[in-house]
């Protein structure tokens, strides 16, 4: 037994070694040398090296723990998880802030506001960006194949078409209880913050009856390599996902609905609990500069806030250029921003997971 | 019945042994592409490896893995010997009770011990993190060494340590130098299940973790969304690591046999 | 020699404080309503009433059984020849085998999940296989199929292992007794060996039908976000949604539900028993 022993701890030995060597870049000088900091991010939110030059520059350590939903995120967060960073969308930063768990932002360690686009700013979840800077925005849209979807089809049916039997099979649905009954209140010709029973309960039909008719498959970002195969002819998708997906793959093309859509924005917060707002406050600093905004925007393919960024990635030469889904549309008049409203959420949380329990039941 | 040839059985077997290492052999082989694809080989590479190697996340998920999997080994192989040596001892009635509840967390489904866990963590407000893991790795693998430590008690004779005691050894050596090398088989076997049941766990520890702290399972399951080979890679790995330690195991006896033959 | 029943005082702390207590609070959290505080909580029937007035609940829970039924139906049906292809193996074979046996079982239980991702996507190996031999290259990963596959991967080594056990206990007198008597093979396989297989043939049974139910990241995995089992309806209520209480209500409703399946099979296994008996 004694040579097993030896044997487990050379293992540990030599995987400790190679964790330190792994981490030697955080330990270095910097003004935070030493410091850690913990972010809650989505997956596939950063860029390739957006955290080690992060840490390389102020000698911190940064800690990602990433979610999937925002109600994923609220209730870790809500049972007193300590993070520095979240990066939640504008809804949830408005729970948050209704139900006091931000902190207000300190300006005067800001130095990123003025790079950034007008449009994101002062928007009606955080007036005057008290709490929180923008990470990432966009809209939400179709992601279809070219070759096996008709404009046409769209342009008549817009989120009508995940019920067009013609693709049953084909589509993919986002696993996001928001976005879903926007989807379906959008179809139905409603606005996305109601709180009409009537028209929650017809949004949920009308996904009901998508379940049960087109056997969709359910995902999040499995969404993003699979489209950009080709796998499936529609899917309900974040723009930037989108813009990743149509630089990958010609083929694919973004659409948005004429009855409107949710223009969203993620934005970093800080929360109560944060152990090290200083740090937060320069992470915010970075991810918003043009360096950090350059690194992620292009690495993931989301809208940046940067505008200097934004601009570039979608002009002349840039990442993105001729991509629709990588420049938010800005122009019609039925697409809104999502609200918080305490008791919408729970019937929509309650109906959402039904929907889930119905598709898997159908299939 | 003796020697029969048996094609009927050896070729299901194959079969089985097959199913059994078809999706390891590939995604050993898969872990050497040189494109993103799962399903097209398309040149060999090592790159998916460099890319482990630098991915911090990554190493330090084996790394947590391998050092929670050592100490919950060893924390729960101590308490659990000690403590069946306790219940050998103890009044019928306490003995009795103490298995039963030791039995709940091995019949239990996973995810009830893990919410059960999750929520007891919550409720005593401690932080979820590396700690709260550990914790729960002990809680899990404590019953499996009890549970194949006590038999070996079982058929020892009970009057052992009290003779131990008259030939002049005090308790605590009685104890470790008489009572616990008789054990040793059950020990190493209870030890070996903690090991296993730790490296492997992903349900409970999903739920009792915290603060960015994952382990392998963790970290494949977070991953899994989108094709990365950087995760055959790191399934390589492990399938090594975890056959050398194996091989070593089942080969110890026999180079040990060999070197007692030669004296 | 008293002193040595002390030593499992500390375990019989810990052991009330991580074993029983989440129990405990498992229990108190399915029978109260949402939100309230530690000190005052009211009394409610209500989760248990949503799961069983609700047929969408209901249907998964059956699902789940069904599933893990097929499961345990196809691990037993296979892992039976194979375990007693090894117990009939000389010494050395079959240590070799069941080596090669558990050994995947050391491998980490997502990383083996996760391999099969790969073999069944579209375009890969396997689709491509069944189109060679004229299956036409149907959909493989994200089905219900897929989900089973891995199910009897991940368990079916439980059921080998333990028939194999059952197996090698076996007395050979017995067998030579039988055919002394003038069985056949297979007179003395159904008569004897069978019979007296059946406790290996209900732990295996038991490790694999129990752990089948529960399982919520095979599903995942396997099945995609749109495929739920009654283990991905509990972590989803934990995870997504938020209500704990309800939560730990379908969990009571999932491990009684097990219980009474179990005391069913251990039924069953003393019937056979009593056949036994009477041989």
């Amino acid at each position: 037994m004694k040579k097993f022993c030896a044997l487990v701890m050379a293992l540990v030995l030599t995987v400790l070694s190679a964790g330190c060597g792994g981490s030697s870049g955080a330990s270095g000088e910097g003004e935070f040398a030493g410091q850690t900091l913990r972010v809650y991010n989505w997956g596939e939110y950063t860029g390739e090296n957006l955290i080690a030059n992060f840490e390389a520059a102020t000698g911190a350590r940064v800690v990602m723990d990433i979610f999937d939903s925002n109600e994923q995120m609220y209730i870790k967060v809500a049972n007193g998880e300590a993070y520095d960073i979240l990066v939640p969308s504008d809804y949830m930063i408005e729970r948050l802030i209704q139900e006091d768990m931000l902190q207000p932002l300190d300006k005067s360690k800001l130095d990123c506001m003025d790079l950034l686009v007008d449009e994101v700013k002062g928007l009606p979840y955080d007036p005057n960006n008290d709490y929180s800077v923008p990470y990432f925005w966009g809209t939400v849209g179709i992601v279809y194949d070219t070759e096996k979807v008709s404009l046409e089809d769209l342009e008549a049916e817009g989120f009508n078409i995940f019920l067009n039997e013609k693709y049953k099979g084909d589509i993919y649905l986002y696993d996001s209880e928001r976005d879903s009954f926007m989807m379906a209140l959008k179809a139905l010709g409603c606005s996305m913050n109601t709180s009409d029973q009537a028209e929650l309960e017809a949004a949920y039909n009308w996904l009901l009856q998508c379940v049960n008719t087109m056997e969709p498959e359910i995902v999040t970002d499995e969404i993003i390599d699979s489209m950009a195969q080709g796998r499936k002819a529609l899917g309900l998708i974040y723009s930037g996902d989108a813009a990743y997906i149509m630089s990958e793959n010609p083929q694919m093309g973004f659409f948005m609905p004429e009855s409107g859509t949710n223009l969203w924005s993620d934005a970093m917060v800080i929360p109560k609990n944060a152990e090290n707002p200083d740090l937060a406050h320069a992470f915010i600093n970075y991810v918003s500069s043009y360096e950090g905004a350059m690194d992620n925007s292009s690495y993931v393919g989301y809208t940046s806030p940067n505008k200097e960024v934004m601009e570039e990635l979608s002009g002349e030469g840039g990442d993105y250029e001729g991509i629709n889904a990588y420049t938010p549309q800005r122009d019609n008049a039925n697409d809104e921003v999502f609200a918080y409203d305490e008791e919408t959420r729970k019937v929509i949380s309650e109906l959402f997971s039904k929907v889930k329990i119905a598709a898997s039941n159908a299939g | 019945m003796k020697k029969q040839k048996r094609p009927i059985g050896k070729f299901l077997m194959g079969l089985t042994l097959l199913f059994f290492y078809l999706p390891i052999v590939f995604m050993i082989v898969f872990s050497f592409n040189d494109s993103k694809s799962l399903t097209h080989f398309s040149g060999f590479s090592t790159m998916w490896y460099t890319k482990m190697f630098q991915s911090r996340d990554m190493m330090e998920s084996l790394y947590t893995t391998i050092i929670i999997a050592v100490l919950a080994t060893a924390i729960s192989t101590f308490v659990g010997t000690i403590t069946a040596i306790g219940l050998s001892k103890s009044r019928r009635l306490v003995r009795r009770l103490v298995l039963q509840l030791n039995d709940f967390p091995i019949m239990n489904p996973e995810i009830v011990t893990a919410i059960g866990l999750m929520l007891l963590f919550i409720t005593l407000r401690i932080e979820r993190g590396f700690v709260t893991m550990l914790l729960a790795h002990i809680a899990f693998c404590i019953p499996y060494v009890i549970l194949s430590v006590m038999p070996r008690l079982r058929a020892l004779d009970p009057n052992l340590a009290d003779a131990a005691m008259d030939l002049g050894a005090t308790p605590w050596q009685s104890l470790f130098m008489v009572l616990v090398p008789q054990l040793m088989p059950g020990i190493v076997s209870g030890a070996l299940i903690a090991f296993t049941m730790s490296f492997d766990d992903f349900i409970i520890s999903y739920f009792v973790t915290g603060g960015g702290v994952k382990n392998l399972s963790i970290m494949v399951y977070t991953m899994s969304k989108r094709v990365n080979p950087s995760i055959n890679a790191m399934s390589t790995l492990v399938v090594v690591l975890i056959t050398l330690v194996l091989v070593a195991i089942n080969l110890e006896p026999l180079l040990r046999a060999r070197r007692e033959k030669k004296k | 020699m008293k002193k040595f029943s002390q030593l499992a005082i500390p375990y019989i702390v810990w052991a009330a404080l991580m074993i029983l207590l989440p129990l405990l609070l498992i229990i108190l959290y399915a029978f109260t309503k949402p939100g309230n505080e530690f000190i005052q909580f009211s009394l409610t029937l209500e989760h248990f009433a949503k799961f069983f007035t609700d047929p969408d609940f209901l249907l998964v829970l059956w699902r789940s059984l069904v599933i893990a039924f097929k499961t345990t139906l196809i691990c037993g049906v296979l892992g039976y020849p194979v375990a007693y292809f090894i117990a009939r193996s000389n010494d050395r074979v079959r240590n070799i085998l069941i080596l090669a046996i558990t050994l995947p079982m050391w491998i980490n239980m997502l990383v083996r999940t996760y391999a099969w991702i790969g073999l069944l996507s579209d375009g890969g190996i396997l689709q491509k296989l069944l189109g060679l031999l004229g299956f036409g290259e149907p959909k493989l990963l994200y089905t219900e199929g897929a989900v089973l596959l891995g199910m009897v991967y991940n368990f079916i080594p439980f059921m080998i292992l333990q028939i194999n056990t059952s197996l090698c206990k076996l007395d050979h007198s017995l067998l030579e007794a039988s055919a002394d008597l003038g069985a056949d093979r297979f007179q003395t396989f159904w008569r004897v060996v069978f019979p007296l297989s059946l406790p290996g043939v209900v732990s295996g049974i038991t490790l694999v039908f129990l752990p089948a139910v529960s399982s919520f990241f095979i599903p995942k995995l396997l099945g995609g976000g749109q495929y739920f089992l009654i283990g991905n309806v509990i972590e989803n209520q934990f995870i997504t949604v938020g209500e704990w209480n309800f939560g730990s209500a379908i969990s009571l409703i999932m491990v009684m539900v097990m219980m009474l399946s179990m005391y069913a099979v251990r039924r069953l296994d003393r019937s056979g028993g009593r056949e036994e008996d009477r041989l």
